[in-house]
């Protein structure tokens, strides 16, 4: 497992335009609403720069940090609870302080962030499969709990949200979220962070041993990354106008964050949007075309892409220099075998 | 090679966000017309657009199917037999554009923006579901575009203040009024209730609470059960212990029929045993074999009521005609269904205009008897008109027992004991 040569910004010059690159598209798409697009459209977008901003902040802990989280969505999930129990205006709940969007908001990011880190502590100390059972159960679990904690989340019967609906404002906010997480990835893959991320993804012992604090590290991306989620689950509650257990927690949502990631390419920082707008775009397709065996198909690609195309769309063009789920899986006990 | 990468990368984004939806082409030759068309390009054609994102796939496929053949049904007679819809001095045929929202919560909204803004529809009917419900009337309030519903049946739905949003059915905290009534005059005294932990049972839950008292009954205890329930034969043991008059379980079908086997697993056996959605349904009978006589259960629809309406005729009439064209027994879904886009008709025809706010006041002012039962709006968009009905399964047929103008049989109580069948 020698394919690994850990890229440096000063190695790959070609690495300074591509941020630009993602500059103009960013600015590209910041003009498509003045093309008079139906709001249809707008929130096709908006759905679709929710996908890829999931993705991409699910990559930095699965793909990045070598984590695979079957449970992100319990971020997205706290998220949205935190937003939609600051602004509900029911008066079933016991806390219900009816705070604004741009009050609540941050909120999302921050409780879902001090979850992921309390959750952390236990969970990123198990390696490989381990974790992403965790992970999974812990998302099974927060569904559950929601479920039963009435009189804070509306249980079964969900919390109502003011109905604000502006695609225009909402399409920006998706947009700049968007911008802002896939530019941290890049950011981060090009700074000493996530260099230590990667030699933590590719040998754990290895790089405690040159003197990384790998903890500090895991748990650092970890909690970032659930707090790019948090803010998206809080932004999905508000232009949703309602949350319940089912609709927040709803399983196609994370085999989707996770699909998309593995399917553009895991530890890359292109190809999870890459992998989240091509899956948004076959799940279309699929919609359209083959009503009742999308799932069926989307299963199917997923299969597919793991076994053959194990590095994702990215790993087609870079040959041998993308990680694939198997290996995440692999890896971790192959090293302690070797230690 | 990374530079390849990028162009694909850009190329393939630009694509995407240019046209986000390119394998749904929809024409869209009236771009021009600006804001809803209600007037300009329907008025030459006649032809009122009406749209609907129901369920085809997903967790609701089953009721979302039996929901769309109603809408269909309530289309094909309406532009085949009836002429069209009258609109003053002119009839218009009804173009119904229907999607499937996947049962996915992200479908239908961007369905129904897509039909309000794209497909410009004048008209909504309802999804399948409380939740997609609430989703999808969001939106159709901020267009100010009437949706009439009759598959969301949450009281919430009714307290969030929307002017546009209408259903049919009896909402979730009526679904056992007349049930509880009957059994109140039949000297019940006392009650249980127990609910699976979603919306609507929740919603059915806190009525049986609400009727209980209003008809001097005691509530002994009210319980509820986690929406993936695999045993509850602990609380049926909790609740023979309490040793109730009545039973109330509120749940859907699945959950029915445990809460039912459980019980007589430890012979909780009250004097009556009610139970929400399940036993209306003959699949409901198949399952439980003997053990499903005796129980009570709500019912908003069943062909055998005594309605009489002016355009479908009775119940039965209705049911013929659905097996008819779909070759199986019409659910209350499908008949609430059809009675939902029958009232949105019956409502254009009284205002004589397409316009949103005509036909809002319309709808207020409704008061009609229908094969489904009267309806009769209030200021929220609930149907106050239509009491629930109640059903007895006995020697294995369903027969309405409740209320006295739709009965056909008298209920039986107290149930006698599973044991001794």
């Amino acid at each position: 497992m020698s394919r690994f040569t850990p890229p440096s910004a000063s190695e790959n010059p070609v690495r300074r335009y591509d941020i630009w690159l993602w500059v103009i598209l960013v600015l590209l798409a910041a003009l498509y609403p003045f093309t008079q697009p139906t709001t249809a459209r707008l929130l096709i977008a908006i759905q679709m720069f929710m996908l890829i901003t999931l993705a991409s902040n699910w990559n930095l802990i699965g793909g990045m940090t070598g984590y695979v989280d079957f449970g992100h969505l319990t971020f997205f999930g706290i998220g949205a609870y935190t937003v939609g129990i600051l602004m509900t205006r029911s008066g079933e709940v016991i806390f219900a302080p009816q705070l604004s969007f741009w009050q609540a908001w941050p909120f999302s990011g921050l409780t879902a962030m001090l979850f992921a880190l309390t959750l952390g502590a236990a969970t990123l100390r198990l390696k490989g499969p381990y974790f992403s059972i965790a992970m999974l159960a812990t998302l099974l679990a927060m569904r559950e709990i929601v479920r039963l904690f009435t009189p804070l989340t509306g249980g079964g019967g969900g919390l109502d949200l003011p109905p604000e609906l502006n695609r225009i404002q909402e399409y920006y906010i998706a947009l700049g979220l968007m911008a802002l997480s896939v530019g941290l990835m890049w950011w981060i893959r090009n700074s000493e962070f996530g260099l230590s991320l990667l030699a933590i993804r590719e040998d754990e012992i290895g790089a405690e041993m040159r003197g990384i604090n790998t903890t500090l590290h895991k748990t650092t991306a970890f909690a970032l990354s659930a707090f790019l989620t948090g803010l998206v689950g809080g932004f999905w509650a508000w232009q949703n106008t309602y949350i319940d257990p089912d609709v927040v927690f709803f399983e196609p949502r994370n085999l989707e964050m996770i699909m998309a990631a593995v399917l553009g390419g895991l530890g890359t920082v292109w190809g999870p949007p890459l992998g989240a707008a091509v899956l948004y775009w076959l799940r279309e397709f699929f919609w359209n075309r083959f009503l009742f065996a999308h799932l069926l198909g989307l299963g199917l690609m997923l299969i597919f892409v793991v076994l053959f195309l194990p590095g994702g769309l990215v790993g087609l063009l870079q040959k041998g220099r993308v990680t694939s789920v198997l290996d995440l899986w692999r890896l971790q006990p192959a090293h302690e075998e070797e230690t | 090679m990374r530079k390849f990468t990028f162009g694909l990368l850009i190329v393939l984004a630009v694509l995407l966000v240019a046209c986000p939806s390119p394998a749904t082409p929809t024409p869209e030759p009236q771009a021009e017309t600006g804001g809803q068309a209600e007037e300009g390009m329907p008025k030459e054609e006649k032809v009122i657009r009406i749209g609907a994102a129901v369920s085809e796939t997903g967790k609701y496929a089953r009721e979302g199917q039996d929901t769309r053949q109603g809408y269909i049904l309530w289309q094909e007679w309406v532009n085949n037999e009836y002429g069209g819809i009258k609109v003053g001095d002119e009839r218009y045929k009804v173009e119904l554009i229907i999607y499937d929202d996947e049962s996915n919560p992200d479908t239908v909204t961007r369905l129904t923006e897509k039909l309000i803004t794209e497909d410009k529809v004048q008209f909504l009917l309802g999804p399948y579901s409380s939740g997609l419900t609430k989703a999808a009337s969001a939106i159709s309030e901020k267009y100010k575009i009437i949706m009439v519903e009759g598959n969301g049946a949450s009281d919430s739905l009714f307290e969030r203040g929307f002017k546009y949003l209408f259903a049919v059915l009896t909402p979730a905290s009526r679904y056992t009024e007349s049930g509880l009534k009957a059994l109140a005059d039949a000297g019940a005294k006392s009650v249980v209730i127990a609910y699976k932990d979603s919306p609507f049972p929740k919603s059915v839950a806190q009525g049986a609470e609400k009727w209980a008292k209003e008809y001097g009954m005691e509530v002994l205890a009210v319980e509820s059960y986690p929406a993936d329930i695999k045993d509850a034969t602990a609380l049926m043991t909790k609740f023979k212990d309490l040793n109730p008059d009545v039973f109330v379980g509120a749940g859907h079908f699945v959950d029915g029929v445990l809460l039912a086997r459980n019980a007589e697993e430890v012979d909780f056996a009250p004097k009556a045993f009610m139970l929400t959605v399940g036993p209306s349904n003959p699949e409901f009978v198949e399952e439980l074999g003997k053990t499903s006589n005796y129980i009570i259960g709500p019912t908003q629809w069943e062909r055998t009521m005594t309605w009489q309406g002016q355009y479908f005729g009775t119940p039965e009439e209705y049911a013929k005609r659905y097996e008819e064209r779909w070759n199986e027994p019409p659910t209350y879904q499908a008949a609430e269904s059809t009675a939902t886009a029958l009232a949105l008709q019956i409502a254009i025809e009284m205002a004589g205009s397409l316009d949103s706010d005509a036909v809002r006041q319309a709808l207020l002012e409704m008061d009609v008897m229908t094969f489904y039962g009267p309806i009769k709006f209030d200021e929220t968009g609930k149907n106050v008109a239509k009491a629930m009905g109640a059903i007895q399964i006995q020697d294995g047929n369903i027969v309405v027992i409740a209320p006295e103008e739709a009965a056909v049989a008298d209920l039986i109580y107290p149930m006698v004991p599973w044991n001794e069948r």
